[in-house]
């Protein structure tokens, strides 16, 4: 049980990373990551919500859905759920807690849209992940994303001071760039647990 | 509140047009793919260890969390064991075969989504994907990597997924055992 | 609108991917064979045609406020349709690509059109839309898998040219390809995510260098024109 849980969290963080690995997210990943507040605050709102979702999405799809053999609703139904999830947690935040609306509020909208989210949601169900494993999925997915943007937002600061041939510019270079990224995280793919 | 009432019911009446439209495509397709799936299962099962006819058997799925069934080939020849593993990208599906002797006597990789090019291979009717799995017929338990000491070569540039290929076989031949 | 501004649109000036730069996670992930490439283009170019249609035609009685859920049912909805067809009647293409089928649903392409577009215009226009902003994308697809294929695996067409026995077209994915050169003198880097990132970078500087050639020459023609004028102008003043 522990093992799963710790090579599904590795797997989500490192070696399988949601952008560098399997290019679940890239638009807000290249969107969002022309600062480091910016893309923090982008990360943690993603990392809320694909936990959030993960729960809602395999509680609804196991206990509802396959048992009314209704399995082929799965991608109707949840990106209708991740929708109305971002609407009440904006709601949520907006009047309980202020100051952390104030932090993600505007990035909040933009994930509906993410593909990691819904990626992350379809996943647990094609894995066949139980609770506990598809909540921690979701997590430490969210958390892959986030160290992916935040480390990318560093690097693209210096992008602004480099020197580089007019025609890359914009996300030209930013692509390349992440390439590069990419390639780094490659290294953690001999890594496994168990 | 009459407005949000009117909103949600036609959002309501669109979201029910179409999954009634997805409920009769479904009804149109489901034969189809069920059938489809339940082929690729049986034809791996006789590329594996050829019989006529195969009868499933209780295991302990504690112990091998990553096996899904183990089947009994009739006429007491050995058992072809259906497991889920994690590969480099995703989970692997596949069948092994375990002859009377407890050695693989094949391996059919049903379902992955392993890089195409490199740990696809494994699973890819070409000539390098035949190679590797040919490799696993006859090997006992103590199965390995060339590189951990044993005689599998890895594919080139894919060392998880030729390694997790590698120890679901020794899986395979350990659960095939244990129900003997 | 015209059909033919609307193609060279899709195709290049408006190019979904290399200028409108949306849609770039299949992009980049399903790119290694041309037989994905083809299949992801082909599933997009149909999905976007009939959300465009659908969601033209009843531009008029949705309400504005939940104009944007009702194009994800729509498109959640097409999408669905399109995955369980590809299931069953072409399961190669559906376990190749899978989870980027119904992925297709969060693709910024197609809920980018319904709101920039169809919104505004008829069905007829929509429905042209449609075709040839999916085309533009296909085509984007198919550039990007012949070159990750080339450098990377020294191949052409995997998946979907055979040529074993003779040329044919091979639907179900089996396939091997025209190996131009020997794989193992191949980048197989390029086929790993790495090679996504870099291709498409690549390939959005050469469409900004194209489309930055273009203006310039249209510019420099225009500055001719205009003085050719003044000097016509001048002449007939003297």
């Amino acid at each position: 049980m522990l093992t799963s849980i710790v090579s599904i969290s590795l797997g989500a963080i490192l070696t399988n990373n949601f952008i560098f690995s399997q290019f679940l997210g890239c638009c807000p990943f290249l969107g969002c990551s022309s600062k480091v507040d910016t893309a923090t605050g982008m990360g943690l709102a993603v990392v809320f919500v694909m936990g959030l979702a993960s729960a809602i999405c395999w509680v609804i799809d196991t206990y509802i859905l396959v048992p009314l053999g209704l399995a082929f609703l799965e991608t109707l139904v949840f990106i209708l759920v991740i929708a109305a999830l971002v609407q009440f947690v904006e709601m949520f935040l907006k009047k309980s807690v202020p100051s952390l609306y104030s932090a993600l509020g505007i990035y909040l909208p933009l994930i509906t849209t993410n593909c990691a989210v819904l990626g992350v949601v379809l996943l647990n169900v094609q894995n066949n992940y139980n609770f506990l494993e598809a909540v921690v999925y979701g997590i430490t997915g969210g958390l892959g994303f986030m160290l992916a943007i935040v480390l990318f937002a560093s690097v693209r600061e210096r992008i602004q001071f480099a020197d580089y041939p007019e025609n890359f510019e914009g996300f030209s270079i930013c692509l390349i760039s992440a390439g590069l990224v990419a390639l780094a995280f490659m290294g953690f793919s001999g890594m496994k647990i168990v | 509140m009459n407005k949000i009432l009117k909103l949600a019911l036609i959002l309501f009446m669109i979201s029910a047009i179409v999954a009634g439209v997805l409920g009769v495509v479904n009804e149109l397709t489901k034969d189809r793919i069920w059938e489809i799936n339940n082929q690729k299962t049986i034809e791996a099962f006789a590329l594996v260890l050829p019989a006529d006819s195969y009868t499933e058997v209780d295991f302990d799925k504690v112990a091998y969390p990553a096996v899904d069934n183990v089947n009994k080939a009739d006429g007491g020849e050995g058992y072809v064991v259906q497991e889920t593993v994690s590969g480099a990208q995703g989970m692997i599906t596949l069948v092994v075969g375990v002859d009377s002797d407890y050695r693989c006597s094949g391996i059919s990789i049903i379902e992955h989504s392993e890089t195409s090019g490199l740990g696809a291979n494994a699973a890819s009717s070409s000539e390098i994907g035949q190679n590797f799995r040919a490799q696993f017929i006859g090997e006992d338990e103590n199965i390995a990597l060339t590189k951990a000491g044993g005689n599998i070569d890895a594919l080139a540039g894919a060392t998880i997924t030729s390694r997790a290929v590698t120890s679901a076989v020794a899986t395979a031949i350990q659960v095939a055992k244990s129900v003997a | 609108m015209n059909i033919k501004k609307q193609f060279v649109e899709g195709l290049t000036t408006n190019n979904p991917v290399l200028v409108q730069q949306i849609g770039m996670c299949a992009t980049m992930a399903i790119t290694t064979t041309l037989f994905n490439g083809v299949g992801m283009g082909l599933s997009v170019l149909i999905i976007l045609t009939c959300c465009n249609v659908v969601v033209s035609a009843i531009r008029k009685i949705i309400p504005d406020e939940i104009r944007l859920a009702i194009f994800v049912v729509v498109i959640a909805g097409f999408v669905t349709i399109v995955d369980l067809l590809l299931q069953a009647f072409i399961p190669a293409l559906s376990e190749a690509l899978g989870v980027f089928i119904p992925l297709i649903v969060v693709n910024c392409i197609i809920i980018g059109r319904a709101e920039a577009f169809c919104q505004k215009n008829p069905v007829g226009a929509s429905f042209f839309d449609g075709i040839f902003q999916g085309l533009g994308y296909t085509c984007v697809l198919i550039l990007m898998c012949v070159f990750r294929e080339f450098f990377g695996s020294g191949r052409f067409g995997g998946g979907l040219i055979d040529v074993a026995n003779g040329f044919r077209f091979t639907l179900d994915g089996t396939g091997s390809g025209i190996q131009i050169f020997p794989s193992d003198y191949g980048a197989s880097i390029l086929n790993l995510p790495f090679g996504g990132f870099i291709t498409l970078g690549l390939l959005l500087a050469v469409m900004q260098y194209a489309l930055k050639k273009s203006a310039k020459k249209k510019e420099l023609a225009e500055r001719a024109a205009a003085e050719a004028a003044a000097l016509a102008e001048k002449e007939a003043d003297e």
